[in-house]
């Protein structure tokens, strides 16, 4: 067993508390940059995803979970099967992954750990804005989201004129739009008619009629719109399901269908950007991580510490970022879920910061209120 | 006085109701009694429900998880069956209808707008299997019965129903020196306690603190459902002694004595009769149906008769009335879906929902489309009642229903979905012209738009002028 506590961590990520970072403006805003977050709501197992091959404990503790075929990524992480674009991105510097890690929420309910994960927030139901959408507002980016879903995902909200794509089952004749558009006068009439205009300018391509249940043929589209120089920087995109109490098995059972969808959005994100790949960041996002232990039902239980998969050309490099908190039972959160000893939020608020050219001082400041956010850009990131 | 008043505090007229002389006296009249439910189908039981609700986690929880734990495919295919067998996938569907059926139905529709808003504002967001089985005989038996008492009243009933324990963890919430706390180590759960305040009834705008929020969680702790082997967690609720805090609590300043289960009673009263919880609730009830910021010279006659009548429903609610009848005709207030759908169903006499021989169900199969159909276009134009994400329920602004996809589903369902639900006798334009003329002052431009298509009476050229009618701004918002 060679998985001890911080024998991963790699250059004290605390030193660069008082370090003045500002990023070299004049040349990054060139570049359109993007950054694109995948909710995994119900709760990743991290510990499914990246399973820490080099502690034993684990199979002893999930006999019946136990994957096969793990692609090894080092001596003592591996790699889900199904998350193959991850491992091909691997041996090309463009996947990594922050382990051990959460936002600051240990209650275990995913309803009011959806709310957390999505506005950055300690208190349920107390903001009402998404820490993307602060982000976006704080640096001035306006009109660049893109929800892939019908509602604007809370995570979005606090900035203005975000689209959003999530087809009707047929297809809208927009030229209905065109014969009442003049009916809307007046002040009042101000906020929808800017949004019929968004439709109105709306590629042909985001017009059509498709099944917004094909998840394959939204992130055709979120790639095509991403790709293009003028159009959005951020996206989002929304999974559910991560909630196996039951039969969540190994290399096929219900977490891996999941972790396939994950695979599949990001593959055909990789396969559709192009060029475009090299300025994006991929990030997910999730409530929480799942017990250690397997269940009754073979399944497992609410936990806490969880896993970031990443994606892009952003990344410094392949590696498995963590501050290893261990798997005996003193080292588990409550004795039951795996620690988490980086929060979460210092990494999204560093990608932000790579992703919208902003200072992460400032960023933590506006966006997450000034909580004790340590600045993982130089670690994690391409500066 | 504009006919947009019938959409501004109902669903509009139907195509056999005409405007009222008085329609203040019109509107005020529905408020005194609550009308029955005219749904001539099944009308389960909040408690039978909640029985099926039972067997479904149980036969999910306790056996098949355990019985398929190797195979997923056989997991999945015994739930599926299971979910037949148990109503899972049919019971919100019957909600729906029941739902429906009554917005465009009943004699008081002033009195359904009420309701719908009632239920939003004591809102079960989408969680476990309250969605499938128990959101809606909720708004139903708790919600509708307490329209014609006090305030106070509604938040006793609301705060020890099933729904709400369940929905917001009270069950879960233990005294740390109740003797259950202590044998088992366990603690409060804060989140029915930080909501009733929060949400429920006096807002942020009053100023407390965690520690208030720590205090009100103690007076509730007690108040859980009864838990046993084959129920788990839908027994019935019941005040449990052993978890609930000893010792005195204060809340807001206010100190309750060791009290037991009739600290709750007390500290409800302070809460639901406190100034601002008054002005809070007072103010959502005057964005619901005037404005989205309404004014204080909007709200303050509706606090008055709140004051006056000490909480009465009826009398708030006639206020309310009142002052969106005075400001009926220089306001604006923008619909969210559903009750855009309900007054499109009512003004256009729409073949929904499916009739209640057709929404019996065997048991036996998964509902087909037709059952479905209702539950399906909420859900595409963005509404489905009973899933909402947050326990603070819909929101009631304009900004939080316009994006450009929401805006799209309203278009598809009028130009694709609604002309497949017109009634074979309603085809024709003067029909069309008809209900405009009956429901909108304007109704000369909006036929003007829709003059192209006056000869067509197949699906597609109805799907062009309802496609037209429906978005436009003066159908949209009032």
């Amino acid at each position: 067993m060679n998985c001890t506590r911080r024998n991963f961590l790699i250059g004290g990520s605390t030193t660069l508390f008082l370090s003045g970072y500002f990023p070299k403006i004049s040349f990054a805003s060139m570049q359109k940059k993007n950054l694109i977050i995948i909710s995994l709501r119900g709760g990743m197992d991290g510990l499914t995803a990246v399973p820490v091959i080099g502690d034993k404990r684990l199979k002893k503790l999930r006999k019946k979970l136990i994957l096969e075929d793990v692609l090894n990524l080092n001596s003592d992480f591996g790699l889900h099967p199904k998350l193959e674009i991850f491992y091909k991105l691997w041996q090309k510097n463009q996947a990594a992954f922050v382990h051990a890690t959460n936002i600051p929420y240990t209650g275990r309910s995913h309803f009011d750990g959806q709310n957390l994960m999505e506005t950055g927030a300690h208190i349920p139901y107390k903001e009402k804005t998404g820490w993307l959408g602060r982000g976006l507002l704080a640096s001035n980016i306006i009109g660049k989201g893109l929800a892939i879903s019908l509602p604007m995902p809370l995570l979005l909200r606090g900035v203005p004129q975000n689209n959003n794509f999530f087809p009707s089952p047929d297809f809208v004749e927009t030229k209905l739009i065109d014969q009442i558009y003049n009916e809307f006068k007046g002040e009042h009439n101000e906020l929808i008619k800017s949004t019929l205009d968004t439709i109105r300018q709306r590629p042909l391509s985001m017009q059509i009629a498709t099944d917004s249940d094909d998840r394959k043929k939204l992130a055709l589209e979120a790639a095509k719109q991403l790709k293009d120089q003028s159009g959005p920087r951020v996206a989002v995109f929304d999974l559910d399901g991560f909630d196996t109490h039951a039969a969540q098995g190994g290399v096929d059972g219900a977490h891996a269908d999941e972790l396939e969808e994950v695979n599949k959005i990001v593959t055909i994100l990789y396969e559709n950007l192009g060029q475009a790949f090299d300025n994006t960041l991929i990030l997910t996002l999730t409530e929480f991580g799942r017990t250690i232990k397997q269940n009754g039902g073979y399944g497992t239980e609410h936990g806490y510490g969880s896993a970031i998969l990443m994606a892009g050309g952003l990344l410094k490099k392949s590696q498995v970022y963590t501050d290893w908190p261990g798997l005996k039972k003193k080292e588990l959160f409550e004795g039951r879920d795996l620690n988490s000893t980086i929060d979460s939020r210092a990494v999204y608020n560093s990608a932000m910061s790579i992703c919208f050219n902003q200072d992460p001082e400032f960023l933590r400041k506006e966006v997450f209120w000034g909580d004790e956010l340590p600045d993982l850009s130089q670690e994690l990131f391409k500066i | 006085m504009s006919l947009n008043f019938y959409r501004r505090v109902a669903f509009g007229l139907s195509p056999n109701e005409k405007p009222d002389k008085d329609p203040l006296n019109w509107a005020i009249n529905q408020l005194d009694t609550i009308p029955d439910l005219l749904w001539p189908g099944t009308i389960p039981t909040e408690k039978d429900l909640r029985k099926k609700y039972g067997e479904w986690v149980y036969g999910d929880r306790e056996v098949l998880r355990k019985k398929f734990k190797n195979d997923k495919h056989a997991y999945r295919k015994a739930k599926d069956e299971l979910r037949i067998k148990t109503g899972e996938r049919y019971f919100e569907l019957n909600e729906h209808a029941i739902r429906h059926f009554q917005t465009k139905y009943s004699k008081q529709p002033v009195f359904e707008r009420f309701w719908l808003f009632w239920g939003n504002h004591f809102a079960i967001s989408e969680k476990d299997f309250l969605a499938e089985f128990s959101t809606g005989p909720y708004q139903r038996e708790i919600i509708r019965p307490n329209m014609v008492k006090t305030f106070e009243e509604m938040v006793q009933s609301v705060t020890t129903s099933w729904c709400m324990i369940h929905h917001l963890d009270n069950s879960e919430s233990f005294g740390p020196n109740s003797k259950k706390g202590m044998e088992w180590g366990e603690t409060i759960n804060e989140n029915h306690a930080r909501e009733l305040l929060e949400l429920h009834t006096v807002s942020p705008n009053a100023g407390y603190t965690q520690e208030d929020v720590i205090q009100l969680a103690y007076i509730m702790t007690g108040w859980a459902h009864k838990w046993d082997r084959k129920n788990l967690e839908t027994g019935d609720i019941w005040f449990d002694q052993e978890m609930h805090q000893k010792g005195d609590k204060i809340v807001l300043g206010v100190k309750y004595k060791n009290d037991a289960k009739r600290e709750l009673a007390k500290v409800i009263h302070d809460l639901a009769t406190h100034p601002i919880c008054i002005k809070f609730v007072s103010t959502k009830l005057c964005r619901h149906f005037i404005t989205d910021e309404p004014t204080d010279e909007m709200i303050n006659p509706v606090i008055e008769a709140w004051n006056k009548s000490d909480g009465n429903l009826i009398e708030i609610h006639k206020a309310v009335i009142t002052q969106a009848y005075k400001y009926n005709e220089n306001t604006h207030k923008f619909h969210p879906p559903e009750i855009w759908l309900m007054q499109l169903s009512r003004m256009f006499d729409l073949n929904i929902p499916l009739s209640f021989e057709k929404m019996n169900y065997t048991f036996k199969s998964k509902p087909n489309n037709r059952q479905r159909q209702l539950s399906w276009i909420l859900r595409e134009i963005g509404h489905s009642p009973y899933r909402v994400k947050q326990p603070n329920g819909w929101s009631d602004l304009e900004v939080d229903w316009v994006s450009p996809e929401l805006l799209l589903r309203r278009f598809w369902f009028a130009s694709v979905e609604l002309p497949m639900l017109v009634k074979s006798g309603n085809r024709s334009h003067d029909f069309i012209l008809a209900c405009l003329k009956n429901n909108f002052e304007d109704h000369a431009n909006m036929a003007s738009l829709i003059e192209n298509f006056r000869f067509g009476t197949l699906d597609y050229d109805l799907g062009q002028k309802y496609g037209v009618i429906c978005n436009l701004p003066g159908v949209l918002k009032i």
